[in-house]
């Protein structure tokens, strides 16, 4: 069963109020009892004692019988005190008894012992009032002896305990019922802000994204609450925004070859062409279509490495063998361009051997699309205290720096004239960026206008 | 050799069926899952070319009951290439996987790949019209002259002859020649192919290295079509 925070706490708080309270009346009816009994106990004792030193005085059972005023008057004080002296033949010499207590045949005390406490005995009278007596031997001037019983029913002690008891009991009880009132309206109270940021969090949308939770008036505790929610919404916002802008971008690029297709089909069809004429328009249809399909699969790449299900199949290996296994790959394409492309370095890297290649391949074509011919580009793999950093570097008109803090963006092209040529989908480099983050790294870019450019790679270690 | 297609989509049914036939195979088309698994299993075919999404059977359902019965090859073609998938469709008993959209030549040469049973036979001497390619020894000679060629470009030249007469993608040949399995945008197949052209075919006569535009290279004597 879920309980909601108010309730729990309330139940929490009642339990807590219901046992010390318990306690505290535990403890103040048993120390009130104690002092009752113990007042009492003392009574019966002490009439005992009197009764006994007074036996002493006499000379024989019969004197018992003509002193019973004096004897009896010992008692007197207490109505609930009841006394018996027999003989030792057990015949009643005085019985005094005005509580009517069922006297029963207590062990008496020596009559060279002291009478105590201790010696006290309880009993139940009829089944319902409790009684407390002790008795005792008394020795008579003659050598004779007498049993001098005493007791007290304690019928007035219980039903004042009793009705002690119950105003604790009822104490306890009210007391608990109104503080766990009084907690559930507390902590109800106290979680109203939580209602409020809940009310809040209710109307933001994904078309509202741009609504914060509101911190005036909230507590302090949960500062660190709305302040990590915002910061979580603005995060979303970003990434709305950039989904948004992606979307759109990509609509846009895949427009051009659809439009290509379709025109030039369209264009092919007005009237009867010869056969080469058709088979150049399929080719070049075919050509567009692989366009589409590159950009789909760089599209879905990028989709699937950014989605937390993606595992990465880590290897390790030699980095600088890997730059010069992908310089050869383009060792066609910069001997056209009279470009030269350097390797130097080593350094060991654990990562996804196919992701390192596509990444630095993306990198090398970049730099060679922008290199101008005669120079060269240098590639290095180097191992540093964080892990490994791969550089490409290439000379040319070098990047300016807002255009540089947008290299990485997706469907961004450096050079605005080209952004139609059928090789580039814009999103190289923001997949360079996307397969270093996946190994935990970080792609960077640096540029001198009119100078050298560098992207480098940094892989942390393991 | 006989193929059966299983594909619910008319027109990718009928490009294939008209392809594959013409490039030299008997083909029986099934536009869904419950019939094409009757027809495989009722006639002994060398290959099935099979679509995942189809309607009534879907291509896991019709490879499995399939793999009940017999070992004929199977070929799956696929809009989804998640890597589940993919393992999916191999652990249930497909013998390769292609996604859409492909490239003809490139489904082409994974039908002959699962036809060829065993391993390809390593041949020492190419010949294709006056070139000769000593592959043990890695060396070319166009009739009297010998031609130096870079690693890379004898990788790519023994390629294209051992496939002669088959038409390669610039993909197939990225991943054949360099071992990059992935599409980057760049033009270095068609680079390479025009150094290698430079060497091996601009200073004769007869052309041997062909391109097929809009689809890849091919390499024999005569013009391809």
């Amino acid at each position: 069963m879920r309980l909601s925070l108010s309730a729990r706490l309330a139940l929490i708080f009642s339990l807590i109020s219901i046992m010390s309270l318990s306690l505290v009346g535990v403890i103040l009816f048993d120390a009130l009892s104690d002092q009752v009994y113990v007042q009492d106990d003392l009574g019966i004792v002490l009439a005992t004692r009197h009764l006994r030193r007074l036996a002493a005085e006499l000379d024989t059972t019969e004197g018992v019988r003509e002193h019973q005023e004096r004897l009896v008057s010992l008692v007197l004080g207490d109505p609930a005190l009841a006394m018996r002296i027999e003989a030792a033949d057990g015949t009643a010499l005085i019985d005094y008894n005005p509580p009517h207590i069922h006297m029963i045949a207590l062990p008496a005390t020596e009559a060279t012992q002291r009478v105590v406490t201790a010696q006290i005995h309880r009993w139940t009278d009829g089944g319902a009032t409790p009684v407390r007596g002790v008795a005792s031997m008394a020795a008579l001037r003659d050598g004779s002896s007498v049993k001098i019983s005493v007791a007290r029913s304690m019928s007035d002690r219980a039903s004042l305990l009793e009705n002690y008891r119950n105003v604790i009991w009822a104490t306890v009880t009210s007391t608990a019922v109104v503080a766990v009132v009084l907690c559930y309206l507390l902590v109800r109270r106290a979680l109203a802000p939580l209602r409020a940021i809940s009310a809040s969090a209710q109307v933001i949308t994904a078309e509202r994204l741009d609504s914060r939770i509101d911190v005036k008036g909230t507590p302090l505790e949960l500062d660190d609450l709305t302040q990590a929610l915002n910061a979580m919404l603005q995060r979303l916002q970003l990434g709305f925004d950039r989904l948004w802008h992606f979307t759109a971008d990509l609509a846009h690029d895949l427009r051009t070859p659809i439009a290509n297709m379709r025109g030039a089909s369209e264009v092919a069809l007005t009237r009867t062409r010869s056969a080469s004429e058709y088979q150049a328009l399929l080719a070049s249809n075919i050509e567009e279509c692989d366009r589409v399909s590159r950009m789909i699969e760089n599209v879905l790449f990028l989709a699937r490495a950014e989605s937390p299900q993606f595992a990465l199949h880590r290897s390790e290996f030699d980095a600088g063998e890997e730059l010069q296994r992908i310089a050869e790959y383009f060792e066609g394409v910069s001997a056209e361009k009279a470009v030269q492309v350097q390797v130097s370095g080593q350094a060991r890297l654990s990562a996804e051997r196919e992701l390192f290649r596509r990444a630095v391949s993306n990198l090398l074509a970049n730099a060679l699309r922008y290199t101008p011919s005669g120079q060269t580009i240098t590639l290095t793999a180097a191992q540093t205290d964080q892990g490994v950093s791969i550089q490409v570097r290439n000379p040319g008109e070098g990047i300016a720096p807002p255009d540089l803090a947008k290299v990485f963006d997706r469907f961004y092209r450096g050079d605005k004239a080209r952004s139609n040529s059928g090789t580039s989908t814009g999103l190289g480099l923001a997949i360079v960026k996307t397969i270093v983050e996946i190994h935990g790294g970080t792609a960077l870019a640096r540029s001198e206008v009119g100078g050298v450019t560098t992207f480098e790679l940094l892989f942390p270690v393991g | 050799m006989r193929l059966l297609v299983i594909e619910d989509e008319r027109k990718t049914g009928e490009y294939l069926k008209k392809g594959l036939e013409e490039s030299g195979f008997t083909v029986d088309l099934a536009s869904n899952g419950i019939d094409g698994l009757h027809l495989a299993l009722e006639d002994d075919y060398d290959l099935v070319v099979l679509d995942v999404m189809l309607p009534r059977l879907d291509g896991w359902g019709v490879v499995k009951q399939l793999r009940s019965k017999k070992q004929t090859p199977v070929l799956f073609l696929t809009a989804r290439d998640a890597i589940e998938d993919r393992v999916k469709g191999l652990e249930l008993g497909g013998d390769d996987y292609l996604v859409k959209p492909f490239a003809f030549v490139e489904l082409l040469a994974r039908i002959r790949t699962l036809l060829r049973r065993g391993p390809a036979r390593q041949v020492e001497q190419l010949g294709i019209g006056d070139l000769e390619i000593d592959v043990i020894r890695r060396r070319v000679r166009r009739g009297s002259h010998r031609i130096d060629l870079t690693p890379r470009e004898f990788a790519l030249l023994h390629l294209l002859a051992e496939r002669r007469g088959e038409v390669l993608s610039r993909t197939q040949i990225a991943s054949y020649v360099w071992d990059m399995n992935f599409d980057s945008d760049t033009n270095v197949v068609e680079v390479a192919i025009r150094r290698l052209r430079s060497k091996i075919d601009d200073p004769y006569e007869l052309k041997l290295i062909h391109t097929v535009r809009g689809m890849g290279y091919v390499m024999d004597v005569n013009e391809p079509g």
